[in-house]
């Protein structure tokens, strides 16, 4: 339980180190509050991987970061007819990145398991390598559409904070997995933490001034 | 798991398709301003402005790139046009922002709707 709330408490917290109380409505920020769960959930991924990694577990959790992930972009969607905009062409670059995001996790998680793993990579380490190569560009990708929307990062230190937790969640992971692994949580668990941590973020965004 | 994330990305292609089934203002894409292509409406209300100084916005009065409405410029000049988006969204939202981490009053825009519906929207 500790190992989820580590990421959940240092993304959250780096989106309040400025104007902690600057929100745009409780529909926007709960909106973002399920995304920064999202992204949470995927440096906590890529914490708990390694070799004696339970893969059900880790199956399990990727869905459930998924569904989150697709929650954030739901919620937007369903309840603001302009955010379709930014899904067609000619949306910003920050927008694209978080698509493309998205849509890199589902193709992760859907061919992962076999037979459909054997279906596209020859061999384990193959597969492995790819895995990990996909995961990055997911983590850095998010990363950039976080980063550069810039909605809730004001300051120069948020997003150079902000990069520097991905950074560590990626590269640093065999500093964490040396000591035998971080235990992977149940989805219910994550799912409950995420709800919880958007709404304490939704309403300190909403403060009455 | 893999037909409900199915399912799901159906759904989401299906509101990009066919927009929002719950949403309950839909903006429509159009020439406005003599655009040379459709944009979305917007709204701007002078009169929740004016203790805002003229030229926050007004760059014209005082450094003499022209006249008119905004949209004459911003719309037309075939070297301004592909910044419209960019800098109305840096204009009108970090104004907005910036009131409100000083505590002013003026709070962030709300939602993408809230800006993007025509002035003749209730």
């Amino acid at each position: 339980m500790k190992a989820l709330l580590a990421p959940f408490a240092a993304v959250f917290l780096v989106t309040f180190l400025a104007a902690p109380t600057m929100g745009a409505g409780w529909y926007w920020d709960a909106g973002n509050g399920i995304g920064f769960a999202a992204f949470a959930g995927l440096l906590y991924l890529s914490l708990t991987s390694n070799r004696r990694i339970d893969v059900r577990a880790h199956q399990l959790l990727g869905y459930g970061v998924l569904f989150v992930a697709v929650g954030h972009a739901c919620w937007y969607l369903l309840g603001d007819a302009v955010v379709v905009e930014f899904m067609k062409p000619g949306a910003p670059a920050y927008m694209w990145h978080g698509i493309v995001s998205l849509l890199m996790l589902g193709i992760l998680i859907t061919v992962a398991l076999v037979p459909d793993r054997n279906r596209v990579h020859k061999d384990y380490p193959t597969f492995r390598y790819w895995h990990r190569v996909l995961s990055v560009a997911i983590i850095a990708t998010a990363t950039y559409h976080i980063v550069v929307s810039n909605f809730y990062l004001h300051a120069w230190y948020q997003e150079l904070l902000f990069v520097l937790l991905a950074l560590a969640a990626v590269f640093a992971r065999q500093h964490w997995t040396a000591y035998g692994g971080l235990p992977i949580t149940k989805t219910s668990v994550y799912v409950a933490v995420s709800v919880l941590f958007a709404t304490v973020f939704t309403i300190i965004r909403n403060l009455p001034a | 798991m893999k037909i409900v994330f199915g399912i799901l990305v159906l759904t989401i292609v299906m509101i990009v398709v066919f927009g929002s089934p719950v949403a309950k203002e839909k903006p429509v894409r159009d020439f406005y301003f003599e655009a040379p292509k459709k944009i979305l409406p917007m709204t701007f209300a002078h009169i929740d402005h004016l203790p805002v100084n003229c030229i926050e916005c007004h760059h014209n009065y005082v450094d003499d790139t022209g006249g008119g409405l905004c949209m004459n410029c911003h719309v037309s000049n075939k070297q301004v046009w592909p910044l419209l988006e960019n800098q109305f969204h840096d204009l009108c939202r970090g104004c907005h922002a910036e009131k409100a981490a000083l505590g002013e009053e003026g709070g962030p825009p709300r939602e993408c709707i809230d800006c993007h519906l025509g002035d003749d929207s209730p």
